[in-house]
């Protein structure tokens, strides 16, 4: 078996493509003044208000307290989807009987609207930090199962015959031929399921809970204070895109460095 | 009345293995059964280079899985190191090189090495001096930390024999290593493993279909018949090595092909 992924990525140098970056960000800061300029605020505030906004929130302690209750939940939510859907996803992968039998649950869970599960969550919680925990978990959990499912499938045979000449134990084949060979399915189920729970907390937020970055978009809307809308909008895409960049793409770079692909 | 010798429980060293009339058959998927091996009975001296050659059908990987206890004979016995496979042996002592290098592809070249060593309580620092000293010995030392995609066909092989003498096997079992290596590759790989041979003197059971290979590499030839496989001729071959090219093993090589020629149409070589 080969990594799943092979492709070669052609990636221009790191100065073009910060300065790229630099000038897309600059042209839709531009259109965005621009376009300022002919509406009213409460439609589309300037970009130096919302900057001011933005820095009055951070100042008072309003913006990091929300985006990290809310960053909490996401995480709690979605640690509870790994511990569950990392050994259900190796029992459905290893086990044929089991996996046919539950294998309809998943695409119907993925239909299930993510609205649908923080209105069950107010009926079961109330406003409470489970409301989006829970929805974040029905978001995270099936796509972590599919992903851990799919990577248990793939494992290769010949890898397994190998441990057995060796005389592994059954754990130590788990450790050290399964995990490994698993963990780049995972890895990308999990970025998704994260990503997608961080988009549903929102939801569940501004339906179900009394703090967070949800809460405060929704008090914001309702009091027609458009710049605060922006200013938690923007907040929240900082922080996912530090995430990303500062955290999960550099993880992936050292988990999956023996790849053709991410070789330098 | 006093029972046969055979039956007597005492393990014959000089024997690294010996294989007692061992039958097989697999079931098929019609319900009948493939008759894979019949009857077939060999031994392997202890330090020796045996070589298993046959044709594809011949069962010559059940015979080793049977060597390496993945698998246990319908009749017959299978003894490792005087120890019947079906009792207490002590599987370390075995290597086992696939057909294929079989390299775990998230593994630097060391730690592929290593891995044979994971089974028991051996430290990281041995492990690795260990692991290094095996690289070394194929001629990978500088390569340690390379990933599998990183290293050309034979040197995978290499890491591959590398992680087969980590544990310094008695026997080592070679299912067709080489097989997929070009042919060049494969000649260098040939007076790499005699080299090796020579050093440590362990018993080799080379399992393979290409008469050359069996003939450069063996002190003693095992012809199987095709399917079901039974030992067709065994020879001892007395020459001196290298001997790639020389007008004895060629004739060698002539003379057994012309006996397989007799025995199976449908021997590829």
């Amino acid at each position: 078996m080969r990594a799943p992924a092979e492709t070669t990525i052609r990636t221009p140098g790191r100065a073009t493509l910060a300065a790229r970056r630099s000038a897309l960000l600059l042209l839709l800061i531009v259109a965005w003044w621009a376009a300022s300029l002919a509406l009213p605020p409460y439609v589309l505030p300037s970009p130096a208000r919302v900057a001011q906004r933005l820095a009055q929130l951070a100042e008072s302690g309003d913006l990091f307290t929300n985006l990290f209750t809310t960053l909490w939940r996401v995480l709690a939510g979605f640690a509870v989807a790994v511990v569950i859907g990392v050994p259900g996803g190796i029992l459905l992968g290893s086990n044929r009987a089991l996996g046919s039998f539950f294998e309809p649950v998943l695409p119907v869970m993925n239909t299930v609207s993510s609205a649908i599960w923080a209105i069950f969550a107010i009926l079961w919680f109330g406003l409470s930090p489970l409301t989006p925990i829970f929805v974040v978990l029905m978001t995270a959990l099936p796509l972590i199962i599919t992903n851990v499912w799919q990577g248990t499938q793939a494992v290769n045979a010949d890898y397994v015959e190998l441990a057995h000449t060796l005389r592994f134990s059954r754990f130590k084949t788990l450790l050290k031929i399964y995990v490994p060979s698993i963990l780049p399915y995972f890895f990308s189920g999990a970025r998704l399921a994260f990503g997608f729970g961080w988009r549903v907390s929102l939801v569940a937020e501004t339906l179900g809970a009394s703090s967070g970055v949800g809460y405060r978009l929704r008090q914001a809307s309702d009091l027609i204070q458009t710049d605060q809308v922006f200013a938690w909008t923007i907040a929240q895409i900082a922080m996912m895109v530090v995430i990303e960049i500062g955290l999960l793409a550099p993880l992936e770079r050292h988990l999956f460095r023996w790849r053709r692909d991410v070789r330098t | 009345m006093t029972p046969p010798a055979a039956h007597v429980a005492h393990p014959d060293q000089r024997q690294a293995l010996a294989f007692r009339h061992v039958s097989k058959q697999f079931p098929r998927g019609d319900g009948g059964a493939l008759e894979v091996l019949r009857d077939v009975s060999f031994d392997v001296p202890a330090g020796s280079v045996v070589s298993i050659l046959g044709p594809s059908g011949s069962g010559k990987s059940t015979l080793l899985n049977m060597a390496a206890g993945l698998l246990a004979p319908d009749q017959g016995r299978v003894l490792v190191l005087g120890h019947e496979t079906t009792g207490t042996v002590d599987w370390s002592r075995l290597g086992y090189m696939f057909q294929d290098d079989r390299l775990l592809p998230w593994r630097t070249a060391i730690d592929n090495v290593g891995l044979a060593l994971e089974t028991g309580s051996i430290g990281r620092r041995e492990k690795r001096e260990r692991s290094q000293a095996q690289l070394s010995l194929v001629g990978l030392g500088d390569f340690a930390s390379a990933y599998p995609h990183q290293l050309s066909g034979g040197m995978r092989s290499r890491v591959a024999l590398a992680r087969s003498l980590v544990t310094e096997p008695d026997i080592l079992l070679m299912d067709e290593p080489f097989s997929r290596l070009d042919a060049q590759t494969r000649t260098t790989m040939h007076t790499e493993l005699l080299r090796i041979h020579r050093e440590r003197g362990m018993s080799i059971v080379f399992v393979t279909h290409d008469v050359e290979e069996a003939v450069i590499l063996a002190d003693h030839i095992v012809m199987f018949s095709p399917r079901p496989g039974r030992v067709h001729t065994e020879l001892a071959v007395e020459l001196p090595h290298p001997r790639l090219g020389t007008p004895d093993a060629l004739s060698l090589v002539a003379e057994l092909r012309a006996a397989i020629a007799g025995m199976s149409a449908d021997w590829v070589i």
